[in-house]
Parts: structure tokens; sequence; C-alpha cells
């Protein structure tokens, strides 16, 4: 659903599960797609709940300091979080707005 | 200023995928835009904004368009909502 709101350039990468198809997160899957997402702008990452949290900050930690200086991973709810994302930088909004919004997204309301 | 009233029409309502389709034509010009319905007032190029006015299909809103563009703006916005945002009616 995020790619079918994205603009043609925005690079939407899933790296959540194992190498052997199973679940969880791989730190180099996740370290792998944020240098792939990196063009410049900035990448933000969307993660679930448990390990994906404490995985994504360890390949945050693979990345050189350039690599990581404009990698944010939002606190934010993850399918709420990566449209509002997604619709947010398909506008060029800057990274600090990106992360802002998908983290604003636990605040709507659904009934 | 310019200001329009519409109809939703389309099955779903804006839902997600048709409020992004909103935003991104909205945030296409430099005119501010506003929606209105329900006594909900939303900035139109908040994604987040637009998904919270749970508009369902027949809502009615009001949008306004204020800036060097507005008029081309409305009418791109009009033509959106007037197309069901690509979806079916029904």
């Amino acid at each position: 659903m995020a790619l079918q709101m994205s603009r043609p350039g925005q690079c939407i990468i899933a790296a959540g599960g194992m190498d052997n198809g199973g679940i969880g997160t791989d730190v180099s899957k996740i370290s792998d797609a944020i240098k792939a997402a990196n063009t410049g702008d900035g990448v933000v990452v969307l993660v679930d709940l448990g390990s994906a949290v404490m995985t994504a900050d360890t390949a945050l930690e693979l990345l050189d300091e350039k690599g990581r200086e404009k990698v944010r991973i939002a606190d934010a709810p993850i399918v709420e979080g990566a449209i509002s994302a997604v619709v947010e930088a398909s506008l060029g909004s800057s990274l600090a707005t990106v992360l802002a919004t998908a983290e604003d997204a636990r605040n709507l309301k659904k009934c | 200023m310019i200001e329009i009233q519409v109809t939703i029409t389309n099955k779903a309502g804006m839902h997600a995928r048709p409020a992004a389709l909103f935003v991104q034509k909205a945030a296409s010009f430099s005119s501010k835009v506003k929606l209105a319905s329900h006594n909900k007032v939303a900035d139109g190029k908040s994604i987040l904004a637009v998904m919270g006015m749970g508009l369902t299909q027949n809502s009615t809103l009001t949008i306004t368009a204020e800036g060097a563009d507005e008029e081309i703006c409305i009418g791109a916005l009009r033509e959106l909502i007037e197309s069901n945002f690509g979806e079916s009616m029904v």
C-alpha cells in the first residue's frame, strides 16, 4: 500500500524477516536496506516491536558516521507511520518533517 | 480565496489512498488548502489531518484554497474527487 502511494523515485524497502524466510529481524538485511535507501535526503526506518527496534539500532551501528547521519528510527506505529511517512516524503518534505509525520500517526483515531 | 462544496462519492470514502492522492495534488500548488466537514477543519496538505477527517461516502465537505494558483488548485481537487479517485462508486 505504501508503494502504491509513493511517487516515482521514492525508495521503500521491506527489510523485515530473517534471511531464511523466518520471522524476526536481521542486522545485515536492515543495514543493507538503509544503505540502498539512502540517496542523500535521508532515511526513516519503521520498526514494529520487540527485536525489530534492537536490531535496527544495531544495524545503524554497523554504518559509518556518514552513513547514519541522515537515518532516523521512527517511534511510530508501523502501518500508520509508514503510510504517513511515504506520503509526507512524496511531497518533497525534509527528513525532520517526514519523521514528525510518521510519529504523529500514533494520534490517528480509528473510531 | 475560493471555496467549493463537494460530496465524496466513491464507495470507500476518503480512506488512505484517496487521502494520499488528495494531499499530493493539494501540495503541488502553492495555495493554502483547507477542508471543512462535520465541524472539523483540516490542512489539505497534511496526510494525517486529511485521513483524520474520516470522510465516508456521501460526506459533504467544503474546500477552500487561497493563494496565487487558487483557481487551478480548486479545479484540480474538484476533478480528483469527482473522478472518485479512480475508484468505484458502488
